[in-house]
């Protein structure tokens, strides 16, 4: 039998990656990882650089590799807030790498920026 | 046979003709590119939502927000962003801003401000390049499909220049798209910024921070001007498309009324010609017939 369910909305600025009901799901702070289940109490993180993951209702996992953002958790409502987002089927290894991924091409577009302010 | 004049008259209509099919090509293009851009706004919304809730939940979760971001202060140099699109054949859409831009820097330099100006798009640096003013930075091939990278670049730009005092506030000349038909342009002072107003559905919820409000604060107002940049070009996007649909929408009618003109035109030529050469005949005939 599922546990007790919650909503979570996965927002990037030019689509939501995920919206759904959940049972479980985990995901990377500043602070450290985070595992949330229905009826945390009320709060707000900084997300880091690393791989979240969803448990629906019928137990099957979503793995998001996230790069920066913020996760706000409110009466069963859980937001996570980020600029950059991929969904990927290869579970955690694989939703780290694309995190780490997304990280570097964000490190080279401001090494871009910075040489064409130079240029 | 066809005269001179019938013949130059049915040149200009091909000619006509053949102009409208561009405009016409272009305003179905651009009639397409608003729906997609109409769609990309409102994919952006959400995001843009949340973001939203979360300062306005920070605010009242934690005592009030503060942050040099935020806080006002007094102003030497003002920083100004003008968007505007790459390409011309949009009716009064790059003009409009670009005039409203260069009556506010006017306004700013006689209450003795220093200007930065910052361009979005290839129009508006043509015409500040060309009237000698200094761009610290132009975008270009930004506005006909914005991305959410490009509103980084352009966010990260204006931030570090507001960071290091370079400029003490940063206001964007933009087009708000109101309707199809309405395109407006405006004045979007986007730093120092201001925090969304906190309505009456947020209750004072006891959040806890990890890590703390400052620090979460600190990291968010970032990426809050990078959204607000992004619904900025976005919108723009949507407006420049609307205006050009409308600017080829009149062109291509204007082009049929031609069409119908030259051809009754070409047709009283040809008429005139006709009676010209019956006449003759006539004529001829009858010196014949009195021979």
């Amino acid at each position: 039998m599922p546990g007790k369910l919650f909503r979570v909305d996965v927002v990037a600025p030019e689509a939501i990656v995920y919206s759904g009901d959940a049972q479980f799901i985990s995901a990377r702070t500043t602070e450290g990882d985070i595992g949330i289940l229905a009826d945390h109490e009320a709060t707000m993180a900084a997300l880091a650089t690393g791989p979240v993951e969803i448990h629906d209702a019928e137990d099957n996992v979503t793995t998001i590799g996230i790069h920066g953002g913020f996760l706000q958790i409110y009466a069963n409502m859980v937001t996570l807030l980020t600029d950059r987002a991929e969904m990927t089927a290869g579970g955690r290894e694989e939703a780290l790498r694309l995190a780490e991924e997304l990280k570097a091409a964000q490190q080279r577009a401001v090494e871009q920026a910075g040489a064409e302010v130079i240029l | 046979m066809a005269s001179a004049e019938v013949r130059q008259i049915r040149r200009r209509i091909k000619s006509v003709q053949s102009t409208m099919k561009i405009t016409r090509a272009m305003e179905l293009i651009a009639t397409s590119r608003i729906a997609k851009a109409r769609v990309r706004v409102a994919q952006s919304q959400p995001y843009t939502d949340k973001m939203n809730e979360v300062i306005r939940n920070l605010g009242a979760g934690s005592a009030g927000l503060s942050h040099p971001l935020l806080e006002r202060r007094e102003v030497i140099t003002s920083g100004v962003v003008v968007v505007s699109s790459d390409r011309g054949l949009a009716g009064g859409y790059n003009s409009n801003v670009i005039r409203m831009a260069e009556h506010r820097i006017q306004d700013l330099r006689n209450a003795g401000k220093q200007i930065r100006l910052y361009t979005v798009g290839e129009k508006a640096k043509a015409y500040f390049a060309y009237r000698n003013f200094e761009i610290e930075q132009a975008w270009l091939g930004v506005t006909d499909t914005p991305g959410y990278g490009d509103a980084r670049r352009i966010g990260n730009v204006v931030l570090e220049e507001y960071q290091s005092e370079a400029v003490d506030s940063v206001e964007v000349f933009t087009t708000r798209y109101i309707s199809a038909l309405t395109q407006r342009p405006v004045l979007w002072p986007i730093l120092p910024i201001e925090p969304p107003e906190a309505t009456a559905e947020d209750t004072a919820v006891g959040y806890t921070f990890e890590p703390s409000p400052e620090a979460i604060l600190a990291r968010l107002l970032p990426r809050y001007l990078e959204g607000t940049v992004f619904g900025i070009l976005l919108e723009a996007s949507a407006s420049e498309h609307a205006a050009r649909r409308r600017a080829m929408k009149a062109a291509t009618e204007n082009a049929e009324e031609l069409v119908r003109l030259l051809t009754r035109e070409a047709n009283q030529a040809r008429q005139a010609e006709i009676t010209t050469e019956i006449s003759e005949i006539v004529g001829g005939a009858e010196a014949l017939a009195g021979g």
